[in-house]
């Protein structure tokens, strides 16, 4: 018997310039709360959340990348084996948004080709700051055709939403495949560990 | 508390001193290992002076009355190693499985989930707690380890501990443990989204003799005023010829199904639920329709325990299923017949519960929420004759027949339907009757009239509001019973269900997302100061044990790098195990206690600068093993140095590699400007002291200078000074092998080593790789430091040098290998090549510079 507790398993990824929320996203996304202090994230993190979705039980693992630029180039090597990428900017910051095409470019190079995307405009709360309008979050999206939503981690608009919405878009891809074959052996592969030297002792 | 519960207590309490207190005890505990026998335990938390123990007593009997009954199998401090657990069993919902984790020890014990268990759980979690403010000493227990059965078992002194459960939740298998635990928290937390609601239960059996239906059953199975909700009619004997006995086929099975079909409440309609036959016994389940699509997980499944111990005569046929959120088991019986078998029908019983399995869990019988056991169970009326039994019938002395009733007797005595209850009997014994009448047997045997036919149940919230007989009901030997129950279901609030079921996902995933290994690093940014050639600096960065499980780090290579750092770092130790702080996790709420001083590790790195750098520059992967990655960024400016230069642009510029204006350095870098000095000036400087001091110096190059010495060298020679040389003639010597092993290329280029060890033996052939093929600053070099081994020489007798020794030692420098220190001894090709110019006339090689 022994049933999981979850039928799929999906690796998700969030990417975007540094300070643009991602961070912040998937805080709100995982224990639903918010904090203002920034610290920029050094590194590569994951949460996972169970969420249920056309009555199946589906387990999030969500990686954080830092946005900072020096870490580019290591962070695109936790692109392969994502299954769904969330792109983030940042409504009151231009250059953010301007950047997303670097990052599509990123994804492009460095990810599975059959990854599902979605641009996220988050910080929609701060309203009297906005520099990227929602039309121009459309257009790209529009262009790429990716999902795209606006979102605030801080007010919690549509952040829920946004990842059911990549996650079904990943079920629904993934439904098409072999029924048979159960999803949930999908390895989550890291990118390659030591081989060189070996380990201690 | 039960009384029992207490009873024990006070027993168990007996067997230790008074100032040893019991604070609680858990009574029928079995342990899963198979090596040890499957004896009754008890466990029992005892505290003295604040420090706390848990004893695993074997009870030798299940209830014990005095202290001889207990003997003590271990004994548990409850300390920091001290931690437990628990499991769901899989084949039982009501047992869990509590798990004792002691350094390499672990016991696993099976227990009954309930008031008991949850409040022994939450008693050992707090002395726990209580372990960890205080410093307990568990002096006092030596006593009891001397009394233990079986010292060997869980040697409490064993040093060697291993963090069991912790670890395999860091290793990613909480998935499994997700879903046991699920599942043990939606049974606790049942009233919370389920309600109770009465069902009514129509329970009937009857044992009809080998006769076809004949009559209809309606006054039997209709005979309440309103529509049960669920039946479950047993009948016995529906077929007791050979074929039925043999190959377990018979007609009458549908015949019986359609009567009963046709005889049950017509106010409502009813759907077969199961049907379980084994040769004569049949047992037909249905329910009321508007409650079909709330049944789920029906089994059926049959036992026969008659001829040879497994044929279809005698046994058993059950039928399970999932009403709402209650599991109930329906088993209808045949045991033995004959008054004096009683033992037999106790074998029976047994054997029924052993061997049925409804292959679903729960599996077992006993596992279901509410049993309802009925059928001809014939036991008899014993010790009185037929005529006395008759007589007290006629008084209505039911309670000295009932006394006199096996059934009763053996349950009394715990030999058969243990804890299963039983409704006053107000009827007439059911059997054996002359056919189609209402007398007791009139034949020859006139056998003693007997309740054979009997309906039990066991389980909560099950109240019975009738038991009786149906005397109009002739055609059979025995008359039919019927038992009708008010039994409480729980049901399901879907909504209420979806919010404990959420909220329990949630916590799972906060309580996994707590659990992966988490460490912090002080710092994320290493700045060296400025970086000089040979002048190793390290910084310490520490990782801490932020997280509740031990984290596993390493660092790792980045994607198409060769090693986790460049070769100018060191770190030590680059991979290790950090354990986590003291931290509890109650099971019961998942509340986590955090008590944290997690243990760290100071990791060092370690920069050389060894090859020619502006800037040091590298970002680190700390990688935890099932966690996250941390980046560490390491940089640091690098001071020029004439060491690690290009010979060609040293010969380039005429003042001390600091004193060089940036402009001029990067066109002698890019050899765009002239040639200043047909070899490096710093060269010129440690060759031309050692000409001058130390020609004679006996073993000149083989005592090591200190290392402050041939920094001072180095500054010496870089910054340019008008100081004496600031070192010992053997620094000198020292600093000279250095320059030349550092130069950014050898002397000999690469490309030409193997030419240079192939010509090796042909002086000529040498002269010519030298004059034709090497670089001409290169070329000055070389011979520049040939003639001064030459030199060197002719002091022979002085410094102990023959041109052999010192071919070997500076071969090895002039024509050094790609890569630094692969092989510690001298290469004889290179040696013999250098020879060549050391014992030849060098005079018709030099060229002067241009
Ligand atoms: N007003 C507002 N502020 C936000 C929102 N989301 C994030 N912030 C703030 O933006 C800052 C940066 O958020 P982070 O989530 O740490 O940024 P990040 O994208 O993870 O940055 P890196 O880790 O450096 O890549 C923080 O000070 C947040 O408080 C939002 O929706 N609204
Ligand atoms: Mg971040």
């Amino acid at each position: 018997m022994a049933k999981k507790t979850y039928d799929l398993l999906f690796k998700l990824l969030l990417i975007g310039d540094s300070g643009v929320g991602k961070t912040c996203i998937l805080f709100r996304f995982s224990d639903d709360a918010f904090t203002t202090t920034f610290i920029s994230t050094i590194g590569i993190d994951f949460k996972i959340k169970t969420i249920e979705l056309r009555g199946k039980k589906i387990k999030l693992q969500i990686w954080d990348t830092a946005g900072q630029e020096r870490f580019h180039t290591i962070t695109t090597s936790y692109y392969r084996g994502a299954m769904g990428i969330m792109l983030v900017y940042d409504i009151t910051d231009m250059k953010s948004f301007e950047n997303i095409v670097k990052w599509l470019r990123n994804i492009d190079e460095h990810a599975n080709e059959d990854v599902e995307k979605m641009i996220l405009g988050n910080k929609c709360d701060k309203a009297d700051k906005r520099t990227v309008s929602k039309e121009q979050g459309e257009t790209i999206a529009r262009e790429h055709s990716i999902r795209f939503m606006e979102t605030s981690a801080k007010a919690n608009v549509n952040i829920e939403r946004a990842f059911n919405e990549l996650a079904e878009a990943i079920l629904l891809k993934t439904a098409g495949k072999e029924p048979g074959d159960p999803v949930d052996r999908v390895t989550v592969d890291r990118r390659p560990t030591n081989t060189s030297k070996s380990c201690c002792n | 508390m039960l009384a029992v519960h207490r009873d024990v207590l006070n027993i168990v309490q007996a067997k230790f001193l008074s100032a040893e207190i019991v604070r609680s005890i858990h009574l029928n505990v079995f342990t899963l290992e198979e090596v040890w026998s499957n004896e009754n335990r008890i466990l029992a938390l005892v505290e003295y002076n604040k420090s706390f123990a848990l004893f695993v007593l074997i009870a030798s009997k299940q209830k014990p009355t005095s202290i001889s009954d207990l003997s003590v199998e271990t004994v548990i401090p409850v300390d920091e190693f001290f931690s437990c657990d628990t499991e769901l069993v899989e084949e039982s919902q009501n047992h869990i499985i509590f798990i004792i984790t002691y350094k390499k020890i672990k016991r696993a014990f099976k227990i009954e989930i309930g008031l008991e268990s949850s409040n022994f759980a939450s008693e050992v979690i707090r002395s726990k707690e209580h372990s960890l403010y205080n410093k307990p000493s568990f002096v006092w227990l030596d006593k009891y380890i001397g009394t233990m059965s079986q010292p060997s078992r869980s040697d409490v002194s064993e040093q060697d501990d291993l963090p069991i459960t912790r670890h395999q939740i860091a290793q990613g298998q909480t998935s499994i443990n997700r879903e046991s635990m699920l599942k043990y928290h939606l049974k606790l937390k049942e009233a919370e989204y389920t309600q109770k609601q009465e069902f009514t239960i129509f329970v009937g059996t009857w044992n009809v003799n080998g006769q076809p239906p004949t009559i209809p059953l309606s006054n039997w199975l209709a005979f309440d005023d309103n529509p049960p909700d669920l039946y479950a009619i047993g009948f016995q004997e529906i077929d007791l010829s050979k074929e039925a006995f043999l190959f377990n086929d018979t007609p009458r099975e549908a015949e019986w199904h359609k009567f009963v079909t046709e005889g049950v409440h017509p106010k409502a309609k009813y759907k077969l639920v199961g049907l379980a036959r084994l040769v004569g016994m049949q047992l037909v389940v249905m329910v009321n329709n508007k409650h079909y699509p709330y049944v789920k997980n029906i089994s059926v499944d049959t036992v026969g325990t008659g001829l040879l111990g497994k044929m279809g005569n005698k046994g058993g046929v059950g039928v399970r299923l999932e009403l709402h959120n209650t599991s109930l088991c329906f088993v209808n019986c045949h045991l033995a017949a004959h008054v004096e078998e009683f033992e037999r029908r106790n074998q029976d019983y047994k054997d029924i519960n052993a061997r049925m399995n409804f292959r679903k869990s729960p599996q077992a019988i006993k596992d279901h929420e509410q049993i309802y056991w009925l059928g001809d169970l014939n036991y008899r009326i014993t010790e009185l004759t037929t005529t006395q039994v008759k007589t007290l019938l006629l008084r209505n002395e039911m309670v000295t027949l009932l006394k006199a009733d096996q059934l009763n007797q053996q349950k009394e005595r715990g030999n058969v339907l243990l804890d299963y209850e039983e409704g006053d009997i107000s009827f007439k014994p059911t059997y054996k009757y002359d056919l189609h009448s209402d007398t007791f047997d009139t034949s020859e045997k006139a056998r003693p009239p007997a309740w054979t036919d009997r309906i039990l149940w066991r389980g909560r919230g099950i109240y019975q509001v009738a038991y009786r007989s149906h005397m109009n009901l002739r055609i059979s030997d025995h008359k039919p019973v019927s038992a009708l129950f008010k039994s409480e279901i729980s049901v399901i609030d879907p909504i209420k269900y979806r919010k404990v079921h959420e909220d329990l996902i949630k916590k799972m995933d906060k309580f996994e997302n707590e659990y992966l290994p988490q460490v912090t690093v002080d710092q994320t940014e290493v700045v060296y100061d400025l970086i000089k050639f040979r002048e190793p600096q390290s910084r310490e960065i520490t990782i801490a044990n932020t997280g509740m499980v031990p984290a596993e780090f390493e660092f790792i290579k980045k994607l198409d790098e060769t090693s986790y750092c460049k070769d100018w770092l060191r770190i030590i130790p680059y991979c290790g195990n950090i354990n986590p702080g003291n931290t509890l996790y109650d099971f019961d709420y998942f509340v986590l206690n955090l008590l944290i001083v997690g243990e760290k590790c100071d990791v060092k790195l370690e920069v050389n600068l060894e090859t020619d750098h502006q800037k040091l520059y590298d970002i680190l992967v700390l990688h935890l093993k099932d966690g996250k990655d941390m980046f560490i960024i390491v940089s640091g400016e690098c001071q020029k140095s004439s060491f690690t230069s290009p010979i060609s642009l040293l010969c380039r510029i005429s003042v001390p590699v600091m004193q060089v204006p940036e402009e001029q350095w990067k066109l002698a870098e890019k050899l765009e400007s002239s040639v200043r000095y047909s070899v490096p000036r710093e060269l010129w400087l440690l060759i031309d002291h050692i000409y001058r001091h130390g020609m004679k110096i006996r073993d000149l190059f083989e005592s090591s200078a200190l290392h402050e010495e041939i920094i001072r060298i180095r500054d010496w020679l870089d910054f340019g000074s008008l100081d004496p040389f600031p070192g010992t003639i053997q620094a000198a010597a020292e600093t000279l092998l250095l320059f030349l092993s550092y130069t950014k290329d050898p002397v000999i280029p690469y490309e030409l080593h193997d030419t240079c060890i192939a010509a090796a033996s042909n002086y000529q052939h040498c002269k010519q790789i030298i004059l034709q093929k090497v670089p001409d600053l290169h070329r000055n070099v070389f011979l520049y430091i040939c003639l001064f081994l030459q030199e060197l020489l002719k002091y022979q007798n002085d410094n102990g040098y023959d041109a052999k020794t010192l071919a070997s030692l500076f071969g090895d420098i002039l024509l050094r290998d790609q890569i630094r220190n692969s092989k510690p001894q001298a290469s004889r090709g290179k040696a013999n090549f250098i020879y060549n110019f050391l014992v030849n006339d060098l005079s018709t090689s030099i060229i002067p510079a241009k």
